[in-house]
């Protein structure tokens, strides 16, 4: 029986993208296949012990001069609220948010033929987080100079 | 510089993280390509030598009126930068592609990746707006 890490990454293949696979834990046999897509790169999780159940994820870069925010956290939560199938978490110290997705599929044939729209869903929802996130920033960003400019106004 | 103008397309299919197959005959250099399962190609013609073409070709769903699709098209190419939407009607077939000229296809390498992506939203926006009709 092959293994479900190697299914995925031959469907991923043949699908025409190049593949890096890595053990995360051999003895429990998780693995993440890297790829990339319209110039993101994913990761799916293949999980031996559960053949059925598969993680998609990407990282989302949050721009230097957006990462003090303290609002990103809460940004975070908001856009999981608009998609709720993904998840986000703030790592690197705020310097990037990850975007993942948890599929049931049921088998790995099943997965392979969603793959592509989980991809899309994770991928709008990331994009989504990080638009609002630099929207944002900016309106704070906005604000503060506006604010700073009126508190030195002379009468 | 290489000989080979489609080269930098290779180096570009490279950075997007795609194999690719190369299929050249003595009128045209060709490459043809898959990303997320779907087939590209791109064409530059020997005797034509600044001219560029990639695309993706795809079969018309049987029950579309091609009148309708003709619409569709024609809105299309008003409205998307760079693609050309075209229906060959005898075959049933629709062909996206974006026609460049250039002496150096290096200069389509850092703007391939967006290429791509006009190209895909283009036929993904065609075969809604004609679901959508039916």
């Amino acid at each position: 029986m092959p293994l479900v890490r190697d299914t995925i990454a031959q469907f991923i293949q043949a699908e025409g993208h190049k593949v890096d696979i890595a053990s995360i834990d051999e003895e429990s046999g998780v693995s993440e296949i890297l790829f990339r897509t319209r110039g993101q790169v994913f990761s799916v999780t293949t999980y031996e012990n559960a053949p059925g159940t598969f993680t998609i994820s990407t990282a989302y870069e949050i721009p230097d001069w957006a990462r003090e925010a303290t609002t990103n956290l809460e940004t975070l939560a908001h856009a999981g609220d608009d998609y709720p199938d993904v998840a986000f978490a703030m790592a690197h110290d705020g310097g990037l948010f990850i975007a993942s997705c948890d599929e049931e599929a049921g088998s790995p044939e099943a997965f392979t033929r969603q793959i592509w729209e989980t991809v899309a869903r994770v991928r709008e929802a990331g994009s989504h987080a990080i638009e609002r996130i630099v929207d944002r920033t900016e309106s704070k960003a906005a604000a503060e100079k506006f604010i700073n400019s009126f508190m030195r106004g002379e009468r | 510089m290489s000989d080979d103008p489609l080269k930098p397309i290779e180096n570009a299919l490279d950075d997007e993280g795609l194999y690719f197959d190369r299929d050249d005959d003595e009128d045209a250099y060709r490459i043809s390509f898959k990303s997320e399962g779907d087939r590209y190609f791109v064409v530059a013609y020997r005797d034509d030598p600044s001219f560029f073409m990639i695309g993706s070709g795809w079969a018309l769903p049987s029950p579309v009126d091609a009148h309708e699709a003709l619409a569709v098209a024609n809105v299309l190419n008003v409205r998307k930068k760079f693609v050309k939407t075209a229906l060959w009607e005898d075959e049933r077939d629709v062909l996206f592609t974006v026609e460049l000229c250039t002496d150096d296809a290096e200069d389509i390498r850092p703007n391939f990746g967006r290429l791509l992506d006009v190209l895909r939203d283009t036929a993904d926006e065609f075969f809604s707006e004609l679901r959508a009709a039916e």
